[in-house]
């Protein structure tokens, strides 16, 4: 994994890398099975109890459901220090937890990307705020 | 519940941006609907306002803006937003009043001036507006979701770009001939195809702007007014859908979808369309024009198998058979759809609905779809709403 030091996510709670890893902060309810993405974002199944939702990481990797790519830049709030278009984004398949999740593709050849290959999830930096950190987002990249 | 009739529309065409105020478009609107109901402003006993959502204050008091132009009368006045579905539900509210025997004679209208450019986020409160994460870290504009949903559907079924491209030269050819669409260009399928990619593999021409624009209809119980209507057009039922849980699509402003589906696709479409079929005894195989939500190519497909008018995966077959032309089994957007208007947030359900009046009642000159008796007006919003509206002459 990069240096994850001194960097900061630019909205908390979406994606850790505590772990060494770069995983995606999910929740799951233990009641309905039902897993959310951001963790907030309930979607419980109707009649469901609502008890034992615990947070929970999603695994690193994942299969690429479907992607675009998008040729005209995304306006504001979105910002990168970088010119990033045309860039992927990518629904990322995480099979056991029966969610995919949506997210930039990064550091990936935009026309090597299949519908299937294996993705990990991974960081995109996005600027430098006025502490000199990288605020970043959440990507995927293709395992290489 | 009694018979409840549209007797009067008005629209006030599409258009690009604007720096005249909201209120005024729907003047334009309801002065129209009101001369073809042949019906005075005193005579309005409900009015059902789709809310301008840029617009402030004002536009989320747009029914109480609106009175004060044509003259405040103390009736009641009820302001609703359901994104894109917005004026669904102002018509299901009117309709639900007159029905009921709460008043006589209602109005649902709905008006909006296009933001300059795309649409973005709303706030800047990722705590409260669950909206913000997706543009402030996930760079996902509204197309995006279509895309990603396109994709899918291509290598499920084998939609190809052809079929994309398809669309739109038919919507452009009715477009062309509605004095009231925004866009009047028709294209071939070579221009089509050579539009640059919005978001791959959705192109420029394969997806609808943001517009201005707005509309009104005035719907009664009162038989003096039906009698004296120029062909009253029967509303058979008014509803409103929203998701239902595993639904697979991922819905815009969402950042994550189910990857198991145990619910249709556009589920909330499949609820208000499946409650309009029962309320109505009115099925697909009866509907003799639809309007659909053609927010881009990909909707135009998927919506024919959400609403029951094909099997999934066959709406491609329909398009290319020309079933879904002008003279075709099921005229399909006989307006040009949305494709060549773009969206009018607060007003476009209520166009669509005026449309499929319109053509019931022999108004639509070179884009006339003969013979018609029964028609169809299916909307689609964000974050789970739908409305669906089937009238008969």
């Amino acid at each position: 994994m990069e240096n994850m030091a001194n960097k900061v996510a630019r909205i908390p709670n979406l994606v850790d890398w505590s772990t060494g890893e770069v995983r995606l902060m999910s929740a799951k309810c233990n009641s309905c099975g039902t897993y959310f993405f951001p963790k907030e974002h309930y979607q419980h199944r109707p009649g469901c109890s609502r008890q034992g939702v615990e947070d929970i990481l999603l695994p690193s990797r994942g299969k690429l459901a479907s992607y675009t790519i998008q040729y005209y830049p995304c306006p504001a709030p979105f910002k990168t220090e970088q010119k990033i278009t045309p860039y992927g984004i990518g629904l990322v398949e995480f099979a056991t937890e029966k969610i995919q999740v949506a997210g930039i593709i990064t550091g990936t050849d935009l026309k090597s990307l299949e519908l299937g290959m294996e993705m990990e999830t991974t960081i995109l930096e996005m600027f430098a705020n006025e502490e000199k950190q990288q605020v970043v987002t959440w990507a995927f990249r293709a395992v290489k | 519940m009694r018979d409840v009739y549209i007797i009067g529309t008005g629209i006030h065409p599409w258009m690009g941006f604007s720096e005249k105020v909201f209120a005024d478009f729907a003047a334009v609107a309801v002065d129209g609907a009101l001369k073809d109901a042949d019906v005075e402003w005193q005579k309005i006993q409900a009015i059902m306002a789709g809310i301008f959502i840029y617009g402030g204050n004002a536009g989320h008091l747009s029914g109480q803006y609106l009175e004060s132009i044509f003259g405040e009368t103390g009736v009641p006045v009820v302001n609703v937003y359901n994104a894109c579905a917005t004026g669904s539900a102002a018509i299901r509210m009117a309709y639900n009043s007159v029905a009921a025997g709460e008043t006589d004679t209602a109005l649902a209208f709905g008006a909006d001036v296009s933001p300059k450019g795309f649409l973005t986020a709303k706030s800047d409160n990722a705590v409260q507006d669950r909206d913000v994460i997706r543009w402030k870290m996930g760079g996902m504009p509204n197309p995006i979701y279509w895309a990603l949903e396109c994709r899918k559907r291509m290598a499920k079924y084998g939609t190809t770009e052809e079929d994309l491209a398809l669309v739109k030269v038919l919507m452009s050819e009715y477009g062309s001939k509605n004095p009231d669409a925004r866009f009047k260009k028709a294209y071939t399928l070579e221009e089509v195809l050579g539009s640059v990619y919005v978001c791959d593999p959705l192109r420029l021409y394969e997806i609808c702007p943001v517009s201005t624009g707005a509309a009104a209809v005035i719907i009664t119980a009162d038989k003096e007014l039906i009698a004296k209507a120029d062909k009253p057009v029967k509303i058979n039922a008014t509803t409103m859908g929203s998701a239902i849980y595993g639904d697979p699509t991922i819905r815009i402003s969402a950042l994550s979808c189910p990857a198991v589906a145990e619910a249709p696709m556009l589920s909330e479409s499949y609820s208000a369309s499946r409650q309009a079929y029962e309320k109505s005894g009115i099925g697909p195989e009866d509907i003799d024009i639809l309007e659909l939500p053609d927010n881009s190519s990909w909707h135009y497909l998927v919506y024919l198998e959400t609403c029951g008018f094909c099997k999934d995966g066959e709406a491609d077959k329909m398009l290319r058979d020309g079933m879904t032309k002008i003279g075709g089994k099921l005229p399909v957007n006989p307006s040009g759809g949305f494709s060549s208007h773009g969206e009018a947030l607060s007003a476009q359900a209520i166009w669509q609905v005026i449309e499929c009046a319109n053509q019931l009642r022999g108004r639509c000159g070179p884009r006339q779809v003969e013979g018609a008796k029964v028609a169809m007006a299916q909307t689609y919003g964000l974050m789970g709403n739908s409305g669906t509206t089937i009238m008969s002459l």
